[in-house]
């Protein structure tokens, strides 16, 4: 460990750091805030989608007629009325992008493959006649037998979703169809021969169950088409581009004729990295002329947009008895929903990372059921690997006898060490993570009766890539920074105070807001906890060229050498024979001369940015499990997170907070419960339950901070592998409270007490 | 930059596509671009792979593929998954 972990206290920086008033807060508390379903056009029609009743059936034959016909209705719309796609997978192998698949899911062609799954919509002059319209939609099913559990549907007698899909990946290709759309592997060394030399090996097997981001706006938004056939959409997502990219492709039309403006966001966690309403909202207004809102219900909302998988997953771990671990296997089985592209990739990639193993294979199956196509949730697929891999730790550092802690530090991964995907780690900053836990006074707290405590780790990539950002001097000397970055975890106050440290001004200074696509270039989705890294870059490097720029101009005014000219502390600053002798030329004075020096100040960044620096974590959870009713109450949480560098502390901490709650969401209530007709019970926040405060202790966050040298002020992406340890962590807990180790994901009282009365000792 | 030699590793599934199993080339390049363009002229079609549908990871520093990243001597290529998160 000889990376320096930066304590705060040391920093000379004067806005990094710092914890200034969120900019956000008070509009979002006021209700000023404009979300997605807040935008309003004149004449305005409401939109609405009819649903499929059934999990798997035939579409035969689609009747609007009736709904045509009834008044105040502008239009009917199905998938005929969208342009067939290409099969093709487009992009990279994760998120690979197959338009013949997404025109299916925004709305369904030859079957419906999911209860949810859109089928026609309306726009009517009013939400009632719109609503009353969809009942008058006669639509012919075929019902078929429908699968949802990922073990059913790779059984060889499973119902196909798709009669001709043959899985990629295995060589020679399967002569029959199946519903395994992929099958991934990595593998290092020789885990044979690693399990042989073990002295010690513990094999498992896991289920989670699927779980929904459970972000509280529902995904709505308004679309309208001008005389000139130009698109325009109000939406709230995490990704206006993405947005614009997708509308544009499945309604047929030039990227540059879309364009979105971001509305404020109310939660996504990666499901709003996809669009449901926006193609149809689009292509309701090009057909009436006018504006066209959309806006999901809560039950839309669960039925019919991307949860993450369930899964099914067997781990095994090989150690000498000193600890050191020799060989790991992983098979990983996901839910992909109705269509393929679960991240089971990420699951095999992620599972063993934080580990310096020399030899593992790790699987992964990617396959479809009748449920809504996943969608990215939070570090996407690494959590539930982690549930099994840290599990698995645990019951191998308990049957050699050794320290949890110590025996995830002994075989802790660091720059060098090998992955099982190919390179090696670059960066530090898993053993530091540990090490925060280990010496934190908590770990040797005492328990009391019922009582149990639990550790895990995690590992997360975090991501780089396409960002822009313009900084403009304005003619005052106040600064206005724009990004194509959806503002989700606080961005506008982190990008404003980069910009503030660079060009050495105060914080309240500079204003900071997201553009819309016509106003920035391209920028990639807010999602893989890119944005304070690679979306800070571009602010930093737009900030760089106007301080060259106000140096320029300062050596105009003073009629000296441009090399004379330095910007320190806010100001520029003559170098030459006459330095200290003329007064140093501040922003605003530098703004007040920018007609005669040339015009407006101001600078655009783009840039595709690299070494963005894994995330790892480590967290530890206390528990009491009540063995009358089998309900486990979380005591204290907390969570170690090397962050590299926190801009705005408080947001980070946010971060490292909301994902250890969905993380306990995860571990101990969250789950669709299906009928035996695949119909969806628990469409509601009432009885899918996510943890509300009071089902929580103060959660405490530690920052750790080793810096990322690829970023100007050490930034690692924060956002998600907070939630990477954190069911496994509870799980631990409870596997130490009670004695008895789980293996399915909900820990719900009744699978609690299940395992209590069943005797048996995990 | 004076030319250097690169460890260029492909993952399993470019292989079989692309190169008849062979995963590991020794390439001399001075940039990625230089990688690229010389894999490509072995096995036409892989460098628009590369390009559109992998990362790459340069001493385990991963970035998304682009022309201009320069490769030091000795240094070590990995065409790997791009990763997208939530």
């Amino acid at each position: 460990m000889d990376a320096k972990t930066i304590n705060p206290q040391e920093k000379t920086l004067k806005v990094v750091g710092t914890r200034p008033v969120r900019p956000d807060g008070v509009p979002k508390v006021t209700g000023l805030a404009r979300y997605g379903a807040d935008f309003a056009l004149p004449g305005m029609l409401w939109g609405d989608i009819l649903r499929s009743p059934h999990a798997h059936a035939r579409i035969r034959s689609i009747d609007t007629a009736k709904a045509r016909a009834l008044p105040g209705v502008k239009a009917v719309i199905t998938a005929a009325d969208f342009p067939e796609q290409k099969y093709e997978f487009i992009g990279p192998e994760r998120v690979a992008v197959n338009f013949w698949h997404m025109t299916r899911n925004i709305m369904a062609r030859e079957k419906v493959l999911y209860e949810g799954h859109a089928v026609a919509a309306v726009a009517a002059i009013n939400k009632a006649v719109a609503s009353a319209a969809l009942r008058l939609i006669e639509v012919d099913y075929e019902p078929l037998p429908h699968v949802i559990d990922v073990d059913a549907a790779m059984r060889p007698d499973a119902p196909l979703l798709f009669e001709d899909m043959i899985t990629r990946g295995v060589e020679p290709a399967p002569d029959r169809p199946s519903n395994v759309s992929k099958r991934i592997e990595f593998k290092l060394g020789d885990p044979e021969a690693g399990f042989a030399a073990a002295d010690e090996i513990v094999e498992m097997s896991f289920k989670t169950a699927p779980v929904h981001q459970g972000y509280i706006e529902p995904h709505g938004c308004l679309a309208r088409f001008d005389a000139e056939g130009q698109g325009e959409i109000w939406a709230s997502s995490q990704g206006h581009f993405v947005v614009r990219a997708y509308v544009a492709r499945l309604l047929g039309m030039n990227i540059g004729d879309v364009l979105v403006h971001p509305a404020e966001i109310g939660g996504g966690f990666g499901g709003k990295t996809v669009i449901y309403v926006e193609p149809v909202a689009a292509l309701l207004s090009r057909k009436t002329g006018h504006p066209v809102k959309i806006v999901m219900s809560r039950e839309d909302v669960f039925k019919s947009t991307g949860p993450t998988s369930g899964s099914s997953m067997t781990v095994k771990i090989g150690v000498k008895r000193d600890g050191r671990i020799v060989a790991a296997d992983g098979v990983f089985k996901f839910q992909a929903g109705a269509f393929p592209g679960s991240p089971v990739m990420n699951a095999t990639m992620c599972g063993f990372a934080p580990y310096d193993i020399p030899n593992v294979r790790s699987v992964g199956y990617d396959v479809v059921s009748n449920r809504p196509k996943s969608a990215a949730y939070r570090a996407p697929g690494s959590p539930i690997s982690a549930y099994a891999v840290e599990s698995t730790m645990d019951a191998v550092a308990a049957k050699i006898g050794m320290d949890p802690l110590k025996f995830r530090l002994m075989n802790a991964c660091k720059s060098g060490t090998q992955t099982a995907w190919g390179p090696k780690h670059a960066h530090d900053g898993c053993a530091e993570t540990i090490k925060a836990v280990l010496d934190h006074p908590a770990y040797a707290a005492p328990l009391g009766k019922n009582q149990g405590r639990g550790v895990a780790s995690g590992f997360w990539f975090n991501n780089g890539g396409e960002s822009s950002a313009t900084v403009h001097v304005t003619e005052d000397g106040s600064v206005a920074v724009a990004t194509g970055s959806m503002d989700i975890g606080g961005s506008r106050a982190s990008m404003a105070m980069m910009a503030a440290e660079t060009l050495g001004v105060a914080y309240d200074q500079v204003r900071a807001i997201v553009a819309d696509t016509a106003s920035i270039g391209y920028t990639h989705v807010t999602g893989g906890s890119r944005v304070t890294f690679a979306t800070g870059i571009a602010v930093v490097e737009a900030c760089n060229k106007v301080i060259a720029e106000l140096c320029t101009r300062a050596a105009m005014i003073w009629n000296v050498d441009r090399g004379e000219v330095v910007w320190e502390g806010g100001c520029a600053r003559h170098t030459g024979q006459n330095a200290g002798k003329i007064e140093p030329l501040t922003l605003k004075a530098i703004a007040a001369k920018r007609a005669v020096t040339g015009g407006p100040i101001g600078a655009e960044a783009s840039v595709n940015a690299g070494g963005a620096a894994p995330g790892f974590a480590t967290e530890l959870c206390d528990v009491e499990v009540d063995p009358e009713t089998g309900s486990v109450k979380i005591l204290r949480f907390i969570v170690a997170q090397d962050v590299g560098r926190a801009i705005h502390p408080s947001y980070v901490e946010g971060q490292l907070h909301g994902g250890v709650v969905q993380g306990i969401g995860w571990a101990l209530n969250e789950e669709y419960i299906y009928d035996a007709a695949g119909h969806l019970l628990n469409a509601g926040f009432l009885d899918y339950r996510i943890p509300v405060a009071s089902d929580l202790p103060m959660i405490e966050a530690v920052l750790v901070e080793v810096p990322n040298p690829n970023h100007p002020f050490g930034v690692k992406g924060a956002g998600e592998v907070n939630i990477v340890p954190s069911m496994a962590a509870v799980a631990n807990a409870v596997n130490n409270a009670i004695g008895r180790r789980l293996t399915e994901l909900p820990m719900s009282p009744p699978k609690v007490l299940a395992a209590l009365d069943s005797g048996s000792k995990g | 930059m004076a030319q250097a030699s690169a460890r260029v590793v492909l993952i399993s599934s470019l292989s079989r596509h692309y190169t008849d199993g062979t995963k590991e080339f020794e390439i001399e390049a001075k940039t990625l671009y230089d990688v690229i363009r010389a894999l490509d002229q072995r096995y036409p079609g892989l460098g628009e792979h590369l390009e559109e549908e992998t990362s790459v990871a340069i001493d385990g520093e991963i970035y998304e593929v682009a022309y201009f990243h320069a490769l030091r001597p000795g240094c070590e290529i990995f065409f790997i998954p791009k990763i997208e998160g939530g």
